[in-house]
Formats: structure tokens, C-alpha cells, sequence
């Protein structure tokens, strides 16, 4: 582990927006609440997915089949089977590991690049939704409705809203973490070096089966987890929200926003991209079909332009330059 | 000149107006209103029933407040309040909190279709506020009524009943079907239903052929029925698949199969538009039945008065099955309001429940022999529907309910 992992984790500053934002469902009402819970969701998937997309520059466009099988899987062994959705989510969440390995093995054994890997892993998505809306055990198109939530926390209940918001942060807090801590791992140097050059990786003894199927493993872990409790929180599990290629394009836009690589970019996209998105179409919905999309657009198009390697990266070199130029003065 | 220091800094601002806009205390809305959330699917793939919706209902309602406004309670003014969900459930239950906590209204109402009806159900039970869909096929919420066509004794029970119909009392020769439907969530529910109520008249079921609701060409799935030859394929098919299987019908110049379903994929006048007339001429009259809500051509002064009082008065152009629904939906309103006679949520909710619009009653537009009523689980208790034949001028005869019926089917050919 790099030496400053430690110390950053002990610094007073994360703990004291972690503590900040456990607060807010006592401050915000219902409605930006249920955004910011979403938005949380958001960052939790695309820090997870950055763990493959942008560590190790993997564009895996898979991961809506990881958010399925945490979603319908856990769901369907709840409804169908009566099988408590702690244990669901496990399940879920080691089938999840299973194709994530599988995925990986794929792409080590037929040598795919970049987009050959993306063709391939979008092709996964596609199928995954088709089988899981012909699939009547997984709730077929029409999806699966999951009992009222009582708040029995043995029974996967959160209580509502509040409940789920503090989950989520938890859950957003660790992929944060989890990204940082690879980063900060001889796991973290070898996917970058596969990132950067495959082959020169291997030619220095970086093992890229083990090591892109551990990141992929890891990921898709995460990312099912997430699944679960977001279906856990709709209540209505949606085939075509949860498994649909297009939560896929969500995520990965949201981690390029933010920066891609970084601990913290993924989550700060998905802070500044999802919310925006929700309240421009609440705001804006009924007054004009499609505007918020295209205000939407102009936003990330202007977002990207400004700041092409991410927000965070952006933000965070601004202030290395002003603390470096400060220095200098002084 | 803008720079990029002016442009981050208008966008920051905007941003922030847009963040901080739940701490802006909001003017309090006057007494003399009642407020009503309307959540339609203004785009995204479900766009086409709410576009065509929307118009009919806002002109409704505006006629309600023009011509004095809820009565019950000493005129007051109905006021919507719209959201756009962009045909995704999960946005739709957004909406639904959004207008209830943020724009507090007082009912909710929209396009509502079933996904978004079971997505929404746990919200609305949550917040405890009545919903009207205009087009859900159940409801999962005691909150929520519709006017939607219930899965079985809606869609399934009108298209079997008109199958056993032209068998029995007209003579078509019809022993086996193969279900073609729209692979979604409905026309799966749909087909389920259908197989119990076909297989239980004495029907040979034969081969399915699904329509893939992502696919750009139906050849496949015709070329399945082609092979079955049933002699009648039956299901619910949207107007999109609906475009694509009568393209691919055509195509194969496939005439050896009775085509029976519903609703858009079989009814809509846009079917000739898309088709091309001299498709459409081939394919829709000839072997071809459709299942509709609404037929300008029905025996109804009622509809035909509401048809063209949207042409003539509001200026609509798309007069369709969604206009006369969702003007309907705005009758149901009305009349569930005026039952309140306040804004009391649960006053609102049991205003559903003495809603009944009765056969000849002006405000009643649906073709519903027993009129609109709703039964115990929140659905019509009257889930009947038109079965119609397109003639070669693109008008329609309606063949069933025979009450609104003006001609006999066409002889299988």
C-alpha cells in the first residue's frame, strides 16, 4: 500500500463530509432527497465500474448485467423462492463475480483490444436483457414487485427513503474508497501499466489474467451490490431500467466527466451529472418535451470541453498549481 | 464578449439557481384551486399516446373552468401542473414525488402506462395522494384507478370473445391460432391470459410468433406464421410492430391467416400513413380485424359528438384513440372531484369510487355498453372494447359490441 493511503483515510476532511452528508435527510425534503439518493447510486456504480473502465482501461460496457443479476436475481429468489435478500444479494453478487471472471477469462484468452472488448462486453449487456425479459422466473418484461418495505432490517427493509440515502452513502463511500485503496496497491500499478501498454506489461511479468480478472471480480461485486439495494429502494424491479445497455452508457459517461482513473472522479461526475439531470427534466419536462435533454447536453458538452481530462482531475491540478505557485512566492 | 471565465461562471450560476431551488420558498397557490399533477410521456418511446392525449385533455379541462369550474366547491379552478417522465417508470415515480412534495398537488394524473403504474404504486402508497392513469392495465396501488383495459377481462376476454364470435355466429372457419403479440411487458401479460381463454373455447394453439419490439424488420416472425398457418393469429401489437408485421405481410404477399388484434398495431389511421396507402389497402382490408377503444364510425352520439367537438372547436389535427381516452380521463376528473366536493386526498380518492358515467350521458366518450364505473379492483368494471374492419377509404365499420355494431365481417378471402 502507498504510504499516504493511511493518512488519507485518517484525515479529518472525508470523515467530515461523510458526517455532512449523513445529516441531509434531516435537511432536504422528500424530493431532493430521493435525488440525492439516486445520484449516490450513481457514484457507487461509476467508482465501481472505474475500477475496470478506468484503472485499468477496460471499457467494459458489461456492467448493466452485474446491476441486473444484483437487481433481478436477489429479487427473484426473494419472490419466487422466499429466499431473504441478504442471502440474494450474496448470491447475486458471487454469480456476478462468476461472469465478471468469465468476461475477463474471454478477453485473455482471444487477446481483444480496446474495442473489440467493448463490442464484445455491450454484446453480454444486449443479451443479458433479452434473456432476462423472456425469462418468467426473473419477472420476464414486466419485472418483479418486492414487498412493501416495513423497515425489518433482517428482511433487507431499510425503513424508506431515510434509510436507503444512508445505505447508499455507505455503499458510495466504500467504492470511493475501494478505488483509492487499489490505487494505492501493487493491484493498482499493474492495471494501470495493462492500461497503458499491455504488452509491455507482460514483457515486465504483470500477470494480465490475474490481475484483470481480479479488477473485473471486484467490480462487478460492487456493482451488484449496488444492484440489489437499488432495487430494494424502487420496489418495482424494472428489467428494462436495471438491465437496459443504457444504465452502461450512464455510468461511463459519469465517470469521464468526472475523471476517469481517478478515486474521486467517477463520484464527483455522478455528483454533478445526475442531479442536474433529474431536477433540468423536473423543472423543465413540462414546459417543452425534450429541452432538459438538450440543456443536459449542452452542459456535458461544455463540461467536456473546458475540462477534457475530468472535472476532478481539472479541479485538483488548479489547486496543485496554486499551492505551487503560492510556494514559489513565498 | 464571453470568455470562459463569463461562460463557467453563467453556467455555475445556473447550476446553482437549479440546485438551490428547493430552499426558494414557493408562493402559496390560491384556495379557489385544486391542483392537479399530470405526468405524460411527452417523449421517449411511449411519446406518440401522450402527444395525442395531451391536447384533448388540456381542452377539457379548460372547458370545465370556463364554464364555471368544480361546482362542489363554489367554482373552483382546476389547475394542471405537467411533468414529462420520458416514457421511463423510474422518472415517472420521480415525478410523482416531485409534484406531490415540491408543486404539492392535490391529485395526479397522465399517460401512466402499466410499467410505470407498478413503479409508481410504492410512492403513491407512500404518499398517500390519488392517481388516475389513463392507459395502466392494472393497479397495484389503492391509490391509483384507471381506465386502462385490464390484461384479461379487457384485452384478452374481447379478443377471444370476438374469435369465438366469428366462429360461431358467423361462420368462419377457425380451429387453431398462433398468439402474435409485442414481446413487452403487456403483450406478454396479454398472451398469457389469451392462451387460458382460447385453449378453453375449443382453440388449437399453434406456434407463437412474438414480435421483438427492437427489431427493424417482423419477416421472421411472418414467415413463422407462414409456416403454422393457424387460421388466425391473435395478440396485442403496438402500433410501431404493428407497422413492421404488415410491411413483412405484405411482402410475402402472406394471405393464408386471419389477423385479429390489438390496439395500435391494428387500429391506428397512422397504419396508413407509414404503410403507404396501396400497402395498406392490401393488407388492412383483407383478413384483418382490430381491436380498438374508440371508432369515429361507431354508433355513438356521444363519441361522434366529442370527435367533432375536438376538430371543429379545439382544432386538434390527431383525433385518435389517446385524444377520446384522455378526454375522457378529464371527464372522470371532473366528475371525481365534484364527488369530493374538497381537497381532501382521501375525499378525492373515494370521489373515484362514485364516479358513473352512464351509458348516454354526453360526457361519456369510450365505447363502454355499461358505461365508465369503476369496480372493486380500481379498473372499469367495463373492459369492452370495439373490434372494427378498415374499409378501402381508411374508415372503419364496427363489427362488435353489436350495440354499436354498422356492418358484418368481411368473409375470409
Amino acid at each position: 500500500m502507498r504510504p499516504d493511503f493511511w493518512p488519507a483515510l485518517r484525515s479529518p476532511i472525508p470523515w467530515a463530509l461523510l458526517a455532512l452528508a449523513a445529516t441531509m435527510p434531516f435537511l432536504l425534503p422528500n424530493y431532493y432527497l430521493h435525488i440525492l439518493t439516486i445520484t449516490l447510486v450513481y457514484a457507487a456504480l461509476a467508482s465501481a465500474w472505474n475500477i475496470v473502465g478506468g484503472i485499468a482501461g477496460q471499457i467494459s460496457l458489461a456492467h448493466s448485467l452485474f446491476v441486473g443479476a444484483g437487481a433481478m436475481l436477489a429479487s427473484a429468489l426473494l419472490v419466487k423462492l422466499g429466499i431473504n435478500m441478504w442471502l440474494g444479494m450474496v448470491i447475486a453478487a458471487a454469480a456476478s463475480a462468476a461472469m465478471g471472471a468469465a468476461v475477463s477469462f474471454i478477453d485473455y484468452r482471444f487477446r481483444l483490444g480496446h474495442l473489440s472488448f467493448a463490442l464484445i462486453t455491450m454484446a453480454f449487456a444486449e443479451m443479458a436483457e433479452i434473456y432476462v425479459t423472456n425469462t418468467e422466473f426473473l419477472g420476464g418484461a414486466s419485472g418483479l414487485f418486492l414487498p412493501k418495505d416495513k423497515g425489518d432490517l433482517l428482511a433487507f427493509q431499510f425503513g424508506g427513503i431515510s434509510g436507503v440515502y444512508w445505505i447508499m452513502l455507505g455503499m458510495a463511500a466504500l467504492c470511493v474508497v475501494v478505488n483509492f485503496a487499489i490505487l494505492s496497491s501493487p493491484l493498482g500499478y499493474n492495471l494501470r501499466s495493462i492500461r497503458d501498454n499491455e504488452n509491455a506489461a507482460q514483457a515486465i511479468g504483470v500477470g494480465l489474467l490475474r490481475n484483470k480478472t481480479l479488477a473485473m471480480t471486484i467490480s462487478a461485486v460492487l456493482t451488484s451490490i449496488v444492484g440489489t439495494i437499488y432495487a430494494r429502494y424502487l420496489a418495482f424491479v424494472d428489467p428494462y431500467l436495471l438491465v437496459s445497455p443504457v444504465l452502461t452508457i450512464e455510468i461511463v459517461l459519469f465517470a469521464t466527466v468526472g475523471g476517469l482513473g481517478t478515486a474521486l472522479g467517477p463520484a464527483v461526475g455522478a455528483i454533478l451529472l445526475a442531479p442536474l439531470g433529474e431536477i433540468l427534466r423536473g423543472h423543465l419536462g413540462g414546459f417543452l418535451p425534450g429541452l432538459h435533454y438538450f440543456v443536459y447536453g449542452l452542459v456535458v458538452v461544455g463540461v467536456i470541453l473546458l475540462m477534457p481530462a475530468g472535472v476532478w482531475p481539472s479541479i485538483r491540478a488548479r489547486f496543485t498549481r496554486k499551492n505551487a505557485q503560492e510556494a514559489k512566492a513565498s | 464578449m464571453i470568455n470562459r471565465r463569463t461562460f463557467t461562471t453563467g453556467v455555475s450560476a445556473a447550476a446553482l439557481g437549479t440546485v438551490a431551488s428547493p430552499f426558494v420558498r414557493r408562493a402559496g397557490a390560491a384556495d379557489a384551486t385544486i391542483k392537479v399533477g399530470v405526468i405524460n410521456s411527452m417523449s421517449g418511446s411511449y411519446a406518440a399516446y401522450a402527444q395525442e392525449g395531451d391536447p384533448a385533455f388540456r381542452y377539457i379541462i379548460d372547458k370545465v373552468n370556463k364554464e364555471g369550474g368544480v361546482k362542489s366547491m363554489g367554482g373552483a379552478k382546476i389547475e394542471l401542473i405537467f411533468a414529462d417522465d420520458t416514457s421511463q417508470p423510474a422518472r415517472c415515480a420521480t415525478e410523482v414525488r416531485r409534484l406531490v412534495t415540491e408543486e404539492k398537488v392535490d391529485m395526479l394524473t397522465g399517460t401512466i402506462l402499466s410499467s410505470q403504474m407498478l413503479a409508481i404504486s410504492p410512492v403513491l402508497d407512500e404518499l398517500q395522494t390519488p392517481c388516475l392513469s389513463v392507459w395502466a392495465g392494472g393497479s397495484r396501488s389503492n391509490w391509483l384507478y384507471t381506465l386502462g383495459y385490464d390484461y384479461d377481462r379487457g384485452y384478452a376476454k374481447t379478443m377471444a370473445d370476438f374469435a369465438i364470435w366469428l366462429r360461431d355466429k358467423n361462420g368462419f372457419s377457425i380451429k387453431t391460432w398462433s398468439p402474435c403479440y409485442s414481446n413487452y411487458e403487456a403483450g406478454q401479460q396479454v398472451n398469457k391470459h389469451l392462451l387460458k381463454r382460447m385453449g378453453a373455447a375449443g382453440f388449437k394453439t399453434l406456434e407463437e410468433a412474438p414480435l421483438d419490439t427492437k427489431a427493424q424488420d417482423q419477416t421472421a416472425a411472418m414467415i413463422r406464421l407462414r409456416s403454422a398457418k393457424p387460421d388466425l393469429a391473435l395478440g396485442l401489437v403496438t402500433p410501431r410492430d404493428g407497422l413492421l408485421l404488415h410491411q413483412a405481410r405484405y411482402n410475402l404477399n402472406y394471405h393464408g391467416s386471419i389477423f385479429a388484434g390489438g390496439t395500435g398495431g391494428y387500429s391506428d389511421l397512422s397504419l396508413w400513413r407509414d404503410l403507404s396507402p396501396d400497402i395498406a389497402k392490401a393488407v388492412l382490408t383483407r383478413n384483418l380485424f382490430a381491436m380498438t377503444g374508440f371508432s369515429p364510425s361507431a354508433k355513438m352520439p356521444s363519441m361522434q359528438a366529442i370527435v367533432t367537438e375536438l376538430r371543429d372547436q379545439a382544432k386538434l389535427q390527431r383525433i385518435g384513440q389517446a385524444a377520446i381516452q384522455s378526454a375522457q380521463a378529464a371527464r372522470v376528473l371532473q366528475r371525481a372531484i365534484e364527488a369530493a366536493g374538497s381537497r381532501d386526498k382521501k375525499a378525492l380518492l373515494d370521489g373515484f369510487k362514485k364516479v358513473d358515467i352512464k351509458f348516454g350521458d354526453p360526457d361519456l366518450y369510450v365505447a363502454k355498453p355499461h358505461g365508465v364505473k369503476f369496480a372493486d379492483d380500481r379498473l372499469l368494471e367495463d373492459g369492452s372494447a370495439f373490434f372494427v374492419q378498415w374499409m378501402e377509404d381508411k374508415t372503419q365499420q364496427v363489427l362488435t359490441p353489436e350495440q354499436f355494431a354498422n356492418a358484418k365481417p368481411r368473409p375470409r378471402s
